[in-house]
């Protein structure tokens, strides 16, 4: 009489064991007590003997399938006996689906939880896998599963491990807890990998990113810049000043600088004192956009952006308009530092504080660049380098003169192309007409 | 004429005897070269004969201490000269044995002094006896010799002032013993001569004996050998010597002791003149052979080992360090690591250690962890030890574990280190080590049981 051998239930909430082993095969005489096939749950491995003596007529799971517990996996009896009777009828068609569904789970969960399980490939690990890998260190992105759909299951991760150089167990540990890799020689005894063999896994094939919070001011810059594009209409106009005048104020500055005067103005403190000259004619331009109104400033509140270690700052200059140019200068320099310093007023960080803001790239070289205005405010102007152009001099000759980039981003909902186009050049006519006593 | 050869030796030590053993069975041809006898300082004026002659005193001791255990003997006596003649008996038996093992692996030994010539396209090439021999390797292995510190008085090695070369063929036993330097080679012969009954003086410069052993048992140990009858002077500087007295300094005031005899045992200097080392541009550092973790010198070829690189000094590193020449020679990638070679002094107790000293891992930063059992906790170090001192320390690293220092001081613990030195080149944490079973009952359990008390 034929005997059919099922899967145990291991424990209440096991609803599915791994076949990892068959002893036996087909055909095989097994007596009572002979290990018929080794099976795993996610937490441990199992032997099941064999309860009777006979032949194993029928085997109904390879190595490797998952098979619900309580299931037939074979059958042993007498030669010649049928075993169609006890074949799982469709069960296993419906263990492959259900196999696929927690595959896909499983490997959702592991992204989420560890930075060791990127799976590649089909992706799938099972349990007892998983945690081998885990124990010894080892990356099993790589590992092709021998199991259902390319399932890696325990026996896979022990042959990578068996492949691999000899590891010690400090080493061992250390890989578990920092996420390294033993190197493929190591340095101690018989060439095992030693604890400092170990390696960060390779930056160009395997951990290529990481993933950072963002900080707050981050979250902050990212917020407005993305509201400012996604709120206004803005666009961006280029034009180019002659910077011969402003040139030759700073070298007059340098040499005053010399002498020990006290103020080193810069070309931006320069450009600066151009656009507040230029406001004042431009009133429009000196405003935030609020929707149904314009709020016009009797006043000029400049904004400056600096570039910090933390990132980018606008501080406002309040009542720009009231300094002179070495004020300014001062001022610019005094809020840039309290600004690297994390020392600066909140208050004057709010986009509301200033009216209009001026950001410089020349420095860096940068030839054109469309900045973003910093809402409620209408407009922004892009600071560049100053380049050598070819200009008509008079009677037909042409010479190289330098001129200084401006990038004027407006919110087209707020003021007119030509509207813009007048304060841009206005700006440039300040630049090119800068007068000024040090 | 010349002969050629794979491997040539400079020096049969146990870094060259041992390399050219190595050498010879993997097929290599390979001349060995030795100016004196086979075996090196080690075999003859160093390792073995002392241990022969502290063997010796240690059965006296046994024997005038044996009503402790039961047993009467009558009025126990020894015979300095057949201590002697034993030890010159066991030297002749391993060497002996050394030049055995070099015919069994046909390696080829010339008994004379070497002399590097040149190196070209054919190898290297070194004169010896009038002939000339030609290697494509040349390891060089010319070891070390006592230092002679500049003291003012202190005369060349000979009837009154000794090195371990000279005290080892005294005839007769000196009544009084000044050795000026409390290392290792000062320490063994102290307690040799102590054992003995000649009063020994210790003089040392550092403020406290066996520098790089573990402080707190090189303190016991000091404090054991002084209620025997040592007279021990540390942080003492020597000034001056004038005939048989040693003037020295110490805590500002200048006293002096004599001696029958005087041993100087402040250290050893690398052999590195005198065969040519010049000819072929080899790099020294420090006073030794500059080498890497392979024993592989500046120059392509050429490789050193053993006291001649000057940091190790001991035999059983020189032997290893042969060995990893030969393996690299021979296909096998191998390196010289330094982080777990034992160290033993044959004092009686027996003081050992392996891998970090407290000392050493706070110079280093390296955060640890200590635990200590005194050797009474090994049944059978209170069955065979009637009143002896013991201290067992282990150190692991505070984050993972790792066994990174083992010092032991009782007997035997020259025998049981080794454990202590596969667990650190393992690189074994606690863990695995409770896991490990020992005999019992047995000395060695007092590892385990240290281990067991983190």
């Amino acid at each position: 009489m034929a005997f059919v051998v099922i899967m145990p239930k291991q424990g209440q909430s096991v609803e599915s064991c791994i076949i990892t082993e068959w002893n036996k095969k087909k055909g095989d005489l097994v007596k009572k007590g002979e290990i018929l096939f080794a099976y795993e749950t996610d937490k441990a491995s199992f032997e099941e003997e064999a309860a009777v003596e006979g032949m194993l007529l029928e085997l109904f799971y390879e190595t490797g399938d998952e098979v619900p517990v309580l299931t037939n996996v074979c059958v042993i009896g007498a030669p010649g006996e049928p075993v169609d009777a006890f074949r799982p009828g469709g069960a296993r068609a419906e263990t492959i689906e259900t196999v696929e569904i927690k595959e896909i789970k499983e490997t959702i969960g592991a992204i989420g939880t560890s930075p060791v399980s990127q799976s590649a490939g089909t992706g799938a690990i099972s349990p007892r896998a998983k945690n081998l890998a885990e124990k010894e260190g080892v990356q099993f992105d790589s590992i092709a599963g021998s199991g259902p759909g390319g399932r890696i299951i325990e026996q896979d991760v022990k042959a990578v491990i068996d492949s691999h150089p000899k590891t010690t167990p400090l080493a061992r540990k250390i890989a578990g807890e920092e996420q390294l890799l033993p190197s493929s020689t190591g340095s101690g005894l018989g060439g095992s990998v030693k604890a400092k063999d170990l390696t960060a896994p390779n930056p160009i094939y395997a951990n290529d990113f990481e993933i950072k919070k963002l900080s707050n001011m981050r979250k902050l810059i990212a917020k407005t810049m993305h509201q400012s594009l996604q709120n206004s209409a803005q666009l961006t106009h280029h034009l180019g000043a002659d910077a011969r005048r402003m040139l030759e104020l700073r070298r007059k500055v340098k040499k005053a600088n010399d002498n020990g005067y006290p103020v080193n103005i810069t070309l931006n403190d320069m450009v600066c004192f151009a656009v507040v000259k230029a406001l004042r004619k431009f009133p429009q331009a000196n405003a935030h956009f609020l929707g149904d109104s314009v709020k016009y400033f009797n006043k000029i509140h400049l904004g400056i952006a600096v570039d910090t270690d933390r990132g980018l700052m606008v501080p406002a200059i309040r009542n720009a308009d009231d300094l002179s140019i070495q004020g300014l200068s001062n001022q610019m320099r005094e809020i840039a530092v309290s600004c690297r310093k994390g020392a600066i007023n909140p208050e004057l960080l709010s986009s509301e504080a200033a009216s209009f803001t001026v950001s410089n790239l020349g420095n860096y070289g940068v030839e054109m660049f469309t900045p973003v205005i910093n809402l409620p405010q209408v407009g922004i102007l892009g600071v560049n380098t100053i380049v050598p152009r070819p200009k008509d001099l008079g009677d037909g000759a042409y010479g190289f003169v330098p001129f200084i980039g401006l990038s004027l981003t407006y919110d087209h909902q707020a003021l007119d192309g030509g509207e813009a186009t007048r304060f841009l050049k206005q700006i440039a006519t300040e630049i090119e007409n800068l007068e000024f006593e040090l | 004429m010349s002969t050629t050869f794979d491997l040539a030796i400079i020096g049969g030590g146990p870094a060259g005897y041992v390399a050219a053993e190595r050498a010879g069975k993997k097929g290599l041809k390979v001349v060995l070269i030795e100016k004196g006898e086979l075996g090196g300082v080690c075999l003859n004026e160093g390792c073995i004969p002392t241990k022969t002659l502290l063997y010796s005193a240690k059965i006296y001791d046994n024997a005038v201490a044996s009503s402790k255990y039961g047993v009467d003997t009558k009025e126990v006596t020894f015979d300095f000269s057949k201590m002697m003649a034993r030890k010159q008996k066991v030297v002749k038996k391993l060497v002996g044995g050394v030049g055995m093992k070099m015919k069994e692996h046909h390696v080829e030994v010339i008994k004379d002094s070497a002399y590097i010539k040149g190196r070209s396209a054919e190898g290297i090439a070194i004169s010896v006896g009038g002939k000339e021999v030609v290697a494509t390797n040349l390891l060089i292995c010319t070891g070390s010799e006592a230092f002679m510190p500049p003291i003012p008085g202190l005369g060349a090695p000979g009837d009154l002032i000794l090195t371990n070369r000279e005290i080892l063929e005294l005839k007769e036993r000196p009544e009084s013993l000044v050795i000026i330097g409390g290392g290792v080679i000062g320490l063994e012969f102290a307690s040799f001569y102590n054992s003995l009954g000649t009063k020994v003086t210790i003089i040392e410069m550092l403020d406290e004996i066996l520098t790089g052993m573990d402080r707190e048992m090189s303190e016991m140990l000091r404090k054991e050998y002084t209620k025997k009858g040592i007279t021990f002077n540390i942080s003492a500087k020597v000034t001056e010597v004038k005939g048989n007295e040693v003037f020295f300094e110490k805590g500002g005031k200048t006293t002096s002791v004599t001696g029958e005899k005087i041993l100087v045992s402040v250290g050893r200097k690398p052999n590195t003149a005198g065969f040519g080392l010049e000819n072929i541009g080899v790099e020294l550092n420090r006073g030794g052979i500059k080498v890497d973790e392979k024993m592989r010198t500046n120059v392509p070829n050429v490789f050193a080992a053993g006291d001649v690189t000057g940091f190790s000094l001991l035999a059983h590193t020189a032997s290893r360090e042969g060995e990893v020449v030969v393996n690299n020679l021979t296909g096998r990638n191998d390196q010289m690591r330094y982080n777990a070679i034992p160290g033993v002094v044959y004092t009686n107790p027996e003081f050992s250690g392996v891998g970090l000293t407290e000392e050493s891992a706070k110079a280093q930063n390296i955060e640890y962890k200590v635990a200590k059992l005194p050797l009474a906790f090994a049944g059978r170090f209170i069955a065979e030890n009637e009143g002896g001192i013991g201290l067992c320390k282990v150190l692991i690293g505070a984050k993972y574990g790792e066994v990174l220092g083992v010092h032991i001081l009782g007997n035997p613990s020259g025998e049981i280190i080794y454990g202590a030195s596969m667990a650190i080149e393992m690189e074994m944490t606690i863990k695995e080590m409770e896991e490990v079973i020992f005999p019992h009952p047995t000395i060695s359990e007092i590892f385990k049981e240290t281990i067991f008390s983190f």
